[in-house]
C-alpha cells in the first residue's frame, strides 16, 4: 500500500529525514517510536503533504507517486493524519466542517454527496461509538475542547472518512487512561484487512491497546531497528540510548 | 524614622544647582548664535553650512501641535542656546583639569568620573549644559578601535564618519524640534563600533542641565558596523527651577549587517513641583535605522521625570530579517504629562518588531501611548506584536492609547493588545495583610506591572530604575 | 484648490427665507474646508477629497424625488417596511403592528440643529439636506417584526450628492429591530451623505442592522449619533460590503447608568472597495458597557479601515469597554489600517482593545486540506467562519438565518 524508498526531507535548510525506507501492506499496523527530534512528526507531515519541505526519494501509495499529489488529493485518496495538536478553528462549526470534508472525499471517490439529514444521522451514530457528546458537534471546531476531546474528534473524523492509511501522530499524548481506551477501541473497531495504520508514539502505552505488527525505531532521521511487538517492551526498559 | 526617610525621598533628589562661571552665547535664535556655537567649537565649514541649512529650513516649519500635552508658547528668542562651564572652554586634557565643582556635581549624582572610582566598568561621557566635560575609559576602548567621544570631538577627528551618517536617519528638516536641534546642537556623544567587535563595557552618557534659561540640544550618533554589538545607557537630571526648560535632543542609531544596538534611557529630568510649576520640556527625537540584514535595535526607556515628555524612539527596519524592539515605562504624577511611544516601519523582508509599553498615571497627570506600526508591501513575512498596558491611580489622571496600525501585506501579521485598569485592590489588600504599608505595596505591585520592561535594563540601571519607579509614585495613593 | 462641486441651496424646494439663511451659514462653513483630505485626522485613512476628485465631475445637489414606486420586498421574511427613494418616503407598511404605536413622517428639516461643526460632511448635510424620515415608537411598545428601511435610488444620480437626515426615537421600554437595507444596483457613481439621530429612552432596545444588497458604485457616508438613557440597549450590525466607498461613523453617548451598546461588523471587501468604520463611544455615566467586534476580509485591491475610540469620563466608574478588530488580508494588494484608541479619565474601569491583521492561518488551511477539502474551499470555509462569528449573539433565529444568508451572499461577491 505504502512504499517509501530512501526518503529525505529538508526544512529551513535542515535535513531531518536522512534516507528512510518503509513498506506498509494492507491489514498491517506499524508503529514508529523514537526520541524527540528524531523526525517522527516530520514523517507524518511529509506523508500528508504539508508545505515547506523539500523532498527527495520515492513515496508510492497504491501505485501513485504521492509527491505529485496535493494535500487534499492525498486525503481524498485515503491518507488520514490524526494531528498531534489538532487545530482550533474559531467560527467554523464542527458539523459543517465534517460534512464539507466527508462530501469532498465522497465526491472524489465517485460517491454521492450526503444531504444534511443523512449526514446528521451518520455523524450522531459515529459520535456515540466514541462517547462524544452531540453538543460538541454544534460547537466551533476544537475551540475550547480539552486535549482528550480534540483527540477523540480526530478519531471521529478518521472513522467518518474511512481512510486506507491512518497516521496517528502521538495521538496518545495528553490522554487519560479512559480516553486512551476509547481512542484505542475506535482504532481497533475500524481496523480490517483492507486498511493500514502508522502509529507514531513516544511510549509503549498506546501499543498495549493497539497491537502493532511491526515496530520501527527512528533515530536521527533513519530507521535504525525494526522488530515485532516485543521491541516496544524492550525499549520501555532500556530506552533509546542503548540502540544506536 | 521611616516617615522621615520618605519625606526626604519625596523631594527631587537631583534638584541642586552648581555655582560655576559659564560662557554663554547671546540670547536668541539667529544666524549669529549658530555661528557663535560653530566658532567656539572650532567646527569645519561644512558643519557650519549644515547648521545654517537647518536654520533656513526651520523658518518654513511650524511647531507641531497634534500631541495631547499642550504647553505655553515657547519664546525661542528668549533662550540661551549655548552655555558652557568657563573652565571647559579649553577642553581639559585629563580628568585632573576638570573644574572640581563639576566633578563634585557628578559625584552627587552618583556618576564618578575619576576612573579609580570606576563604576563596574561603565565608560561615561558627561555632558554638562551644552558641552561634554569628560569621557572615561577612552584608552581601553581605543585599543579595540572603538570610538567613544563627544560629538564635537568626532566632528574634528572623524569627519568622514560624521559626514556620512549625521542626519542620515533623522533628515535635516524632519520636523520642527529635530530641525532646531540640527541648527543649534551643542554637544552629545559619538560612538563607532568597528566590524565584528563586541563593545566590552556599557557606554553611558550622563546629561545635566545646570544653567537657567538655557535650552539643551544634544546630539547623539551611534554607528554599529557589521557584526558588532554595543549597549548604551543614557541618564538625565536637572536642578529645580520655577521656569520651564527646553530639552530637544536628537539621537540617531545606525546598525549595519548583523549588528546590534541596545539603547537604554533612564530619564529623570526635573518634573516640576507638586503644583506643576517648573520642570523640563523633554521634546526628543530618537530614531534608529536597521540598515543591514539581520541587524537589531532595541530601545528601553524609563521615563519618570520632565514636566512634559514627548518622544517616540523609532526603528526603521530596512534590512531583511532585522529586528526592532521598544520597551517603555512612562510614569506621570502630579501635573506631569507624557506623550510617548514608538514607530516601527517595516521595509525589509522577514522583519520583526515588538512593543511593550507600560504607562502609569497618578495625581493630575496625563499619560498617552502613541505609536505606529507600518508594514509595507515589500516587507513580506513580517511580524509585529504590541502590548500596551495602562495603570490609573486615582480619578484625576488620564490614560490614553493611540496606536496607528497599517498592514499592506498578506503574509505579515500585526497583533496589538491594550488594557487600562486601576491598581488591583485585592493585591494591595493582600500586601497590606502581609504587613506592607500602602506605599511599599504600591511600589511592589507597580514594579511587578513594569517587570517585563525593567528586565531589559542592564543590571546597574535596573536597580536605580526600580527605586525611581517607587519614588515617582510616592504620595499618589492615599 | 480645484473645486469639484457646484452646490446650490436654491435647488432645494419649499424653503423658508429663514431656513435658507441658516443653510447658507452651514454651506459657507463647509466651503472653508471643502471635502476632507487625509490631512484631517478623522480622514487620515480615507482621503475623501482625492477619491471624489478621481471619480466625480462637478458634483451637484440637484435631486429629483419623483420616481418609480415599485420595489421588490424581501420574501420569506416577515417584516414591516419603509420604502424610500433617494431618501424620501414613498410608502410604509406596518401591517404586523398596532399602527397607533408607531409615528412615521417626513423628516422636519426645520428641526435641524448643527450636529458637529468640526465635521465637514455633517455641515454639508445641514446645508443641503432634503430627504429623510422621522420614526417614533411609543412607550412600552415592542415591535413584533423587524422593520426594513428600503433605500432605493433613481437612475439619474450620476455625479449627484444626496443629503438625507433621519431620526429614530424609542420611548421608554419600547423595542425595535431596524434593518437599513440599501437596494442599489445602479452603476452610477453618486454620493450619499446621511445623518441619523437616534435616541433611546429608559430601557428601550434598538437593534440597528446595516445591509448593502449588491455591488455598487455608490460613495456613501453615514454619520449616526445616538444617545442612550439608563438601562437602554443599542446594538449595531454592519454588513455593508459591496460599495465602492463606504464610511460609517457612529457616535454613541452612554448618557445614563446601565446603558449598553455594541457594534458588530463583518465585511468582505473585493475589487477596489474601500470601507471605513469609525466609532466613538462616550462613556458619560457609571456602570455602562460597550462592546465592539469588527471583522474585515480584504481581497484584491481593497482597503479596510477601523478607527475606534473609547472615551471614559471621570464620573464613568465601573465602565466595561471592549474593542476588537480583526482583519484577514487575502491579497497582496489589499490593506488594513486601524487606529483603536482609548482615552480614559476614570480609574475603576475595565477597558481593553485588541487588533490583529494578517494572513489566513496556513495551518488551518492545511488541516482542512488533510481532510480532503480543496484549498479554495478551505479558504472560503475559514472566511465564512471568521465573519459569521459576529452573528453569534443574535438570539432571534429567523433574523439570524436571514443575516447568515446576506453574509453568505457577500462572501460570494453578491
Amino acid at each position: 500500500m505504502l512504499k517509501i524508498t530512501n526518503l529525505k526531507a529538508t526544512i529551513n535548510e535542515k535535513l531531518i529525514l536522512k534516507g528512510l525506507d518503509l513498506n506498509i501492506k494492507p491489514g498491517e499496523v506499524h508503529a514508529i517510536m523514537g526520541p524527540n527530534g528524531s523526525g517522527k512528526s516530520t514523517l507524518a507531515n511529509v506523508l500528508s503533504g504539508k508545505n515547506g519541505y523539500e523532498i527527495e526519494g520515492e513515496i508510492s501509495f497504491n501505485g501513485m507517486d504521492l509527491n505529485d499529489l496535493k494535500i487534499e488529493e492525498r486525503a481524498q485518496k485515503g491518507i488520514f493524519l490524526a494531528f498531534q495538536y489538532p487545530l482550533e478553528i474559531p467560527g467554523v462549526n464542527t458539523n459543517n466542517f465534517l460534512r464539507t470534508s466527508l462530501n469532498s472525499v465522497r465526491k472524489a471517490r465517485g460517491e454521492k454527496e450526503l444531504d444534511t439529514l443523512t449526514f446528521l444521522k451518520l455523524i450522531k451514530e459515529k459520535a456515540k461509538e466514541l462517547n462524544i457528546d452531540e453538543k460538541f458537534l454544534s460547537r466551533q471546531l476544537n475551540v475550547g475542547f480539552s486535549g482528550g476531546e480534540k483527540k477523540k474528534n480526530e478519531i471521529l473524523q478518521m472513522k467518518l472518512l474511512e481512510p486506507k492509511l491512518s497516521i496517528l501522530d502521538e495521538t496518545d499524548s495528553g490522554l487519560d487512561i479512559d480516553a486512551l481506551r476509547i481512542v484505542a477501541d475506535g482504532v481497533n473497531s475500524y481496523k480490517n484487512k483492507e486498511n493500514a495504520f502508522l502509529i507514531i508514539t513516544h511510549y509503549q502505552r498506546l501499543l498495549d491497546y493497539i497491537k502493532p505488527d511491526f515496530i520501527h525505531v527512528l533515530s536521527a532521521g533513519k530507521i535504525i531497528k525494526t522488530g515485532n511487538a516485543d521491541l516496544g517492551e524492550q525499549l520501555e526498559k532500556t530506552g533509546y540510548a542503548n540502540l544506536s | 524614622m521611616k516617615n522621615q526617610d520618605l519625606n526626604i525621598n519625596k523631594e527631587y533628589k537631583y534638584g541642586f544647582t552648581t555655582d560655576i562661571e559659564s560662557i554663554r552665547a547671546p540670547k536668541g535664535l539667529n544666524e549669529d548664535t549658530i555661528k557663535f556655537i560653530s566658532n567656539i567649537k572650532k567646527e569645519p565649514k561644512w558643519m557650519l553650512d549644515w547648521r545654517l541649512t537647518a536654520y533656513n529650513r526651520l523658518q518654513s516649519l511650524k511647531e507641531p501641535n497634534w500631541q495631547k500635552p499642550k504647553y505655553p508658547k515657547i519664546n525661542y528668542q528668549d533662550l540661551y542656546y549655548y552655555s558652557a562651564p568657563k573652565s571647559a572652554s579649553e577642553k581639559p586634557k585629563s580628568l585632573e583639569e576638570i573644574d572640581p565643582k563639576i566633578l563634585e556635581t557628578y559625584k552627587k549624582l552618583g556618576i564618578p568620573l575619576v576612573e579609580q572610582q570606576r563604576l563596574n566598568g561603565i565608560a561615561v561621557d558627561a555632558v554638562f549644559d551644552s558641552v561634554s566635560v569628560a569621557t572615561t575609559f577612552k584608552d581601553e576602548l581605543t585599543k579595540k578601535g572603538i570610538i567613544f567621544c563627544s560629538i564635537s570631538e568626532a566632528i574634528q577627528k572623524h569627519p568622514d564618519l560624521v559626514k556620512k551618517y549625521l542626519g542620515s536617519v533623522i533628515p535635516l528638516s524632519d520636523h520642527y524640534f529635530a530641525t532646531l536641534n540640527s541648527a543649534v546642537f551643542t554637544d552629545g556623544s559619538f560612538v563607532y563600533i568597528p566590524p565584528n567587535t563586541r563593545c566590552p563595557m556599557e557606554l553611558s552618557t550622563y546629561f545635566r542641565i545646570n544653567a537657567s534659561e538655557t535650552g539643551q540640544f544634544e546630539r547623539t550618533l551611534i554607528i554599529a558596523d557589521k557584526g558588532s554589538y554595543v549597549s548604551y545607557l543614557e541618564g538625565c537630571t536637572a536642578p529645580m527651577r520655577d521656569e520651564n526648560q527646553l530639552h530637544a535632543a536628537n539621537v540617531e542609531l545606525i546598525a549595519l549587517d548583523d549588528a546590534e544596538i541596545k539603547y537604554s534611557t533612564v530619564q529623570n529630568w526635573y518634573p516640576g513641583d507638586k503644583n506643576g510649576v517648573g520642570g523640563i520640556y523633554n521634546f526628543v527625537t530618537k530614531r534608529g535605522a536597521c540598515r543591514g540584514k539581520n541587524s537589531k535595535i532595541s530601545w528601553t526607556q524609563v521615563e519618570t521625570g520632565s514636566a512634559i515628555t514627548w518622544k517616540y524612539p523609532s526603528c526603521i527596519l530596512q534590512g531583511d530579517n532585522s529586528v526592532g524592539e521598544f520597551y517603555s515605562i512612562a510614569i506621570t504624577n502630579n501635573y506631569q504629562k507624557a506623550d510617548t511611544g514608538t514607530k516601527m516601519i517595516h521595509l525589509g523582508k522577514n522583519t520583526k518588531s515588538k512593543i511593550i509599553s507600560k504607562g502609569i498615571s497618578a495625581g493630575n497627570a496625563d499619560n498617552t501611548y502613541r505609536g505606529l506600526v507600518d508594514i509595507n508591501k515589500k516587507a513580506t513575512n513580517s511580524r509585529n506584536y504590541t502590548q500596551c498596558d495602562s495603570l490609573l491611580m486615582g480619578n484625576k489622571c488620564g490614560a490614553h492609547t493611540v496606536p496607528y496600525i497599517k498592514n499592506k501585506n498578506s503574509t505579515s501579521t500585526i497583533e496589538h493588545e491594550a488594557t487600562t485598569t486601576k491598581i488591583n485592590e485585592e493585591q494591595l489588600y493582600y500586601c497590606n495583610q502581609r504587613g506592607l504599608d500602602q506605599e511599599e505595596a504600591v511600589s511592589l505591585i507597580v514594579n511587578g506591572f513594569c517587570k517585563e520592561v525593567l528586565q531589559q535594563l542592564p543590571m546597574e540601571f535596573a536597580v536605580e530604575a526600580q527605586k525611581l519607579v517607587a519614588i515617582s509614585l510616592e504620595g499618589s495613593v492615599g | 484648490m480645484k473645486q469639484n462641486y457646484d452646490f446650490d441651496i436654491e435647488k432645494i424646494k419649499n424653503l423658508s427665507q429663514e431656513e435658507k439663511i441658516s443653510r447658507k451659514k452651514n454651506l459657507d462653513l463647509f466651503y472653508k474646508s471643502g471635502f476632507p483630505s487625509k490631512q484631517v485626522e478623522d480622514w487620515k485613512f480615507t482621503d475623501l477629497n482625492l477619491i471624489l476628485n478621481k471619480n466625480f465631475d462637478n458634483i451637484s445637489n440637484e435631486v429629483n424625488f419623483e420616481s418609480s414606486k415599485d420595489f421588490k420586498a424581501i420574501e420569506n421574511f416577515e417584516h414591516n417596511f419603509i420604502f424610500l427613494t433617494n431618501g424620501k418616503i414613498i410608502s410604509t407598511n406596518f401591517d404586523h403592528e398596532e399602527k397607533s404605536k408607531i409615528l412615521i413622517k417626513d423628516f422636519n428639516q426645520e428641526e435641524v440643529k448643527n450636529i458637529n461643526p468640526s465635521n465637514a460632511l455633517a455641515l454639508l448635510n445641514s446645508a443641503l439636506s432634503s430627504g429623510g424620515f422621522s420614526l417614533e415608537i411609543t412607550k412600552d411598545y415592542k415591535l413584533k417584526k423587524p422593520l426594513i428601511v428600503y433605500n432605493c435610488f433613481s437612475q439619474d444620480l450620476k455625479n449627484k450628492i444626496l443629503n438625507n437626515k433621519n431620526s429614530i426615537k424609542l420611548n421608554e421600554g419600547s423595542e425595535l429591530t431596524l434593518i437599513d437595507y440599501s437596494d442599489n444596483n445602479t452603476q452610477n457613481n453618486f454620493i450619499k451623505n446621511t445623518v441619523d439621530t437616534i435616541s433611546l429612552n429608559k430601557n428601550a432596545v434598538l437593534k440597528n442592522i446595516l445591509i448593502q444588497n449588491s455591488k455598487s458604485n455608490g460613495h456613501f457616508y453615514k454619520y449616526i449619533k445616538s444617545s442612550l438613557e439608563s438601562g437602554s440597549s443599542y446594538e449595531n450590525y454592519i454588513l455593508s460590503s459591496g460599495l465602492k466607498l463606504n464610511k460609517i461613523e457612529i457616535e454613541i453617548n452612554l448618557n445614563k447608568d446601565n446603558s449598553s451598546c455594541s457594534i458588530y461588523s463583518a465585511l468582505n471587501l473585493l475589487g477596489d472597495q474601500h470601507q471605513e468604520i469609525k466609532t466613538r463611544i462616550n462613556h458619560n455615566s457609571p456602570n455602562c458597557k460597550s462592546y465592539q467586534k469588527i471583522k474585515n476580509v480584504l481581497n484584491d485591491k481593497s482597503k479596510g479601515i477601523y478607527q475606534g475610540k473609547i472615551f471614559v469620563e471621570k464620573v464613568a466608574q465601573k465602565t466595561d469597554a471592549y474593542q476588537l478588530s480583526k482583519a484577514l488580508i487575502v491579497s497582496d494588494n489589499a490593506e488594513f489600517d486601524a487606529k483603536p484608541e482609548l482615552e480614559i479619565y476614570a480609574d475603576d474601569v475595565k477597558c481593553s482593545h485588541g487588533s490583529t491583521s494578517g494572513s489566513i492561518d496556513s495551518d488551518a488551511v492545511h488541516y482542512l486540506m488533510t481532510r480532503g477539502i480543496s484549498k479554495q474551499e478551505a479558504v472560503k470555509l475559514l472566511i465564512n467562519g471568521f465573519l459569521n462569528e459576529v452573528l453569534e449573539k443574535i438570539t432571534n433565529n429567523e433574523l439570524k438565518i436571514f443575516l447568515e444568508k446576506i453574509l453568505e451572499r457577500q462572501i460570494n461577491g453578491h
